[in-house]
């Protein structure tokens, strides 16, 4: 059944305002007889007007007609000649009629500016909840805080109980567990001008924002509690603020994931096209060079098959460290990248890692400091030395060409540290902590000569794995970078 | 100046041209090589040079603004490198003024056939030659008429110009965009469909086998090219 009429509590608390009334009439009796009994002062009008007057600003303009008749009758009855009688002489007969004039008058008046107050403050009131609603919806994004902050609010606006359902995950409660009944009934609720009674005295109204239907909100008004025209529209203005505040929430939600899949697409693109270039180059080399060896091997000088054979032999070897590389990025993503720690020497990975790359890179100059001590890492020898290759093929890559790329390893605490310096341009200070997350490229740094942030993240995520670690400085000593590769010591 | 010519290749990946140069070499051409767009724009203005091999991916530039760079004084023919998943790459470099492309990786028979293609290509527009003449197809451009194993066929308007625009550089690849200029006008906005329906209209005349052609080549998202001429 739809419902917009006054209920009866509101009813009951009208009728209690003109008792009061009555009363106060009452009271102005007494003291008007006090006065002329004890004082022998028979023009008391004024006792009753006050009487209307405080009916008026207390309790309302309807009390306060009530209360000028009931005095004027009562002023007739006791105090007007002659006394005890219902009858008026001649003379009193304009004091009488002035009085219920005044009376009607001021009552009339005074009880008005007490109906304007108490208006002005609910709408002052109104508008203060409306307007905090309104304040906290725009800074909820999401849908869930949202109808917790409606529900919350509904409750307030009922002085009762409230639940908020959206869809068939989000509830929201306030001051009240949901009966199995009522949340059947926010189920199907549809309705959105006005409300349905559910079970239980609770109300029931649709969410809806921009012809959709969102949910479902239900309140109960607390038992003491009144109901007023005003707390209705309050509610409905208030549960409108709400579904429109979802839908936002909704379409941010949307833009946000349509953004991040964008952004994802984007790195992936990188990502995808970098992997294609660096699978591609060295089969470009191999394949050039083999299918020239096919044409033309016969008219070759010996020399020149011998340089063709060893590009493809190289380039091979590039692929494998590229694939290397890739595999054990996917485990280490995977998390399934079990390290078997052994002991093994350090320089030997450094010499093998030199006398690969020294020839490949003839004109930088990528030199090797060792200890005399032998140093003896823990962990496992192939990842640190696939760690080793990267951080050193960066460096060669980074230099200019003349450009020297110095390997050291030595000892702190119980820690081994390799260093790789170079004389490239280095990183700022501020991006020396992010060139080890994956797929972070420099903005300062040739786009060219980057890869796509996968060669240093490996590095980070295979030390990592032995126990060790990875950190970068810039050189003090000039431009480049110094990347350190920690590893235990064995034991 | 070498016998065949000379190329210069410019690719910032060592490997490649110490790949390629062999057998360039050998092949008989005069080979030079860039590894930055700065230095090959450099050598281009001072060194002969026949024929560009150009791949795209440069560390100081971007490979179509050499092209077009080049193109503003140079009707030197550019062969680009690419991947082959970079259709739209080679769309724009071809539609700049590169004259062809080699998917990367290739064998290096197919970068010579290119290098030949591209010369051959330069030596016609010199020679202003007024016709085209294949193994099957003959296309005189003074009569507008086409003739296939000797046979005379009858073309529109339209079809003559298609075959007209691929015959004028036998061998190279044209792209959608300049096959709707020269068909239709520099200004139509014509969809590449058309250019489509009007090569499968043209294979129906010209090819035994339309399904499977061998004069009018299909390059997949970029163009068509027309099988290379044997008088060159």
């Amino acid at each position: 059944m739809l419902n917009f009429a006054m209920p009866a509590i509101q009813r009951h608390r009208r009728a209690l305002s003109y008792v009061g009334a009555v009363l106060l009439v009452l009271a102005a009796n007494l003291l008007a007889l006090l006065l002329d009994q004890q004082l022998g002062y028979a023009r008391v009008s004024m006792v009753f007007l006050a009487a209307v007057l405080i009916s008026a600003v207390g309790l309302g303009s309807g009390p306060a007609y009530l209360a000028a008749a009931l005095g004027f009758v009562s002023y007739n009855f006791y105090l007007v000649e002659p006394r005890f009688t219902f009858g008026i002489e001649s003379e009193d007969i304009v004091i009488l009629i002035v009085f219920l004039a005044v009376a009607m008058l001021t009552g009339g008046l005074a009880g008005r500016v007490r109906d304007q107050a108490r208006q002005s403050r609910d709408r002052a009131q109104t508008t203060s909840v409306l307007f905090e609603a309104g304040r906290d919806f725009a800074a909820l994004g999401e849908e869930a805080p949202i109808a917790r902050r409606l529900a919350d609010g509904l409750a307030g606006a009922a002085q009762g109980q409230a639940v908020v359902a959206i869809g068939p995950e989000i509830l929201a409660s306030a001051g009240a567990t949901p009966s199995a009944g009522l949340l059947e009934a926010l189920r199907t609720c549809e309705v959105v001008s006005a409300h349905l009674e559910g079970p239980d005295g609770w109300r029931l109204r649709g969410l809806w924002a921009d012809g959709r239907r969102l949910g479902a909100a239900a309140w109960r008004p607390g038992l003491m509690q009144s109901e007023e025209v005003d707390q209705f529209r309050l509610i409905h203005v208030l549960l409108d603020m709400g579904a429109s505040a979802m839908a936002r929430a909704r379409l941010g939600q949307a833009w946000a994931e349509i953004e991040a899949r964008t952004r994802t697409e984007s790195l992936r693109n990188a990502l995808l096209s970098s992997i294609s270039h660096d699978l591609r180059t060295p089969l470009a080399a191999i394949l050039a060079s083999a299918t020239s060896l096919k044409t033309f091997g016969g008219v070759f000088e010996p020399e020149v098959r011998d340089d063709l054979l060893d590009t493809i032999t190289e380039e091979a070897e590039r692929l494998n460290a590229f694939v290397a590389n890739l595999l054990s990025m996917t485990r280490l993503e995977a998390d399934a990248l079990a390290v078997q720690p052994s002991a093994f020497e350090i320089a030997e990975g450094l010499d093998r890692v030199h006398r690969r790359y020294a020839p490949r890179w003839p004109d930088r100059r990528l030199l090797l400091n060792l200890p005399d001590a032998p140093l003896t890492g823990w962990g496992d020898a192939i990842l640190f030395e696939q760690a080793l290759t990267n951080v050193v093929e960066n460096a060669l890559r980074f230099s200019p060409e003349g450009g020297e790329v110095r390997m050291a390893a030595r000892r702190t605490g119980d820690m081994i540290l390799v260093e790789v310096s170079d004389q490239g341009p280095g990183a700022p200070e501020d991006e020396l902590g992010l060139i080890f997350e994956k797929f972070y490229r420099s903005p300062s740094a040739n786009p060219n000569l980057q890869g796509a942030g996968l060669g240093l993240s490996i590095v980070k995520g295979l030390m990592e794995a032995m126990g060790g670690g990875v950190s970068a400085q810039r050189r003090t000593d000039g431009s480049g970078l110094i990347v350190a590769l920690s590893l235990p010591e064995a034991p | 100046m070498s016998v065949a010519g000379d190329l210069l290749v410019v690719d910032d990946e060592p490997q490649i041209l110490r790949s390629l140069r062999p057998a360039l070499t050998a092949a008989g051409y005069g080979v030079s090589t860039a590894d930055t767009g700065a230095a090959a724009l450099i050598h281009l203005a001072g060194e002969p040079c026949d024929v560009v091999i150009l791949d795209l991916g440069l560390p100081d530039m971007d490979g179509k603004a050499i092209i077009a760079r080049l193109r503003e004084w140079s009707e030197i023919p550019i062969i680009v490198l690419s991947a082959r998943d970079l259709e739209d790459e080679k769309i724009a470099a071809l539609d700049l003024g590169a004259d062809d492309f080699v998917n990367k990786p290739f064998a290096v028979g197919e970068l010579l056939a290119r290098i030949r293609a591209a010369l051959r290509g330069r030596d016609l527009r010199l020679a202003g030659r007024a016709r085209f003449r294949s193994a099957e197809l003959e296309v005189n451009f003074a009569t507008r008429r086409a003739y296939v194993q000797g046979d005379e066929v009858r073309l529109t308007p339209r079809e003559y110009d298609l075959l007209r625009t691929l015959a004028r550089h036998p061998g190279r690849v044209v792209t959608h965009k300049q096959l709707i200029a020269a068909v239709w006008g520099p200004d139509a906005s014509v969809d590449a469909q058309f250019v489509r329906v009007l090569v499968a209209q043209l294979r129906q005349k010209l090819e035994e086998n339309p399904s499977a052609p061998r004069v009018l080549l299909t390059e997949p998202g970029v163009g068509y090219r027309l099988a290379e001429g044997d008088d060159a």
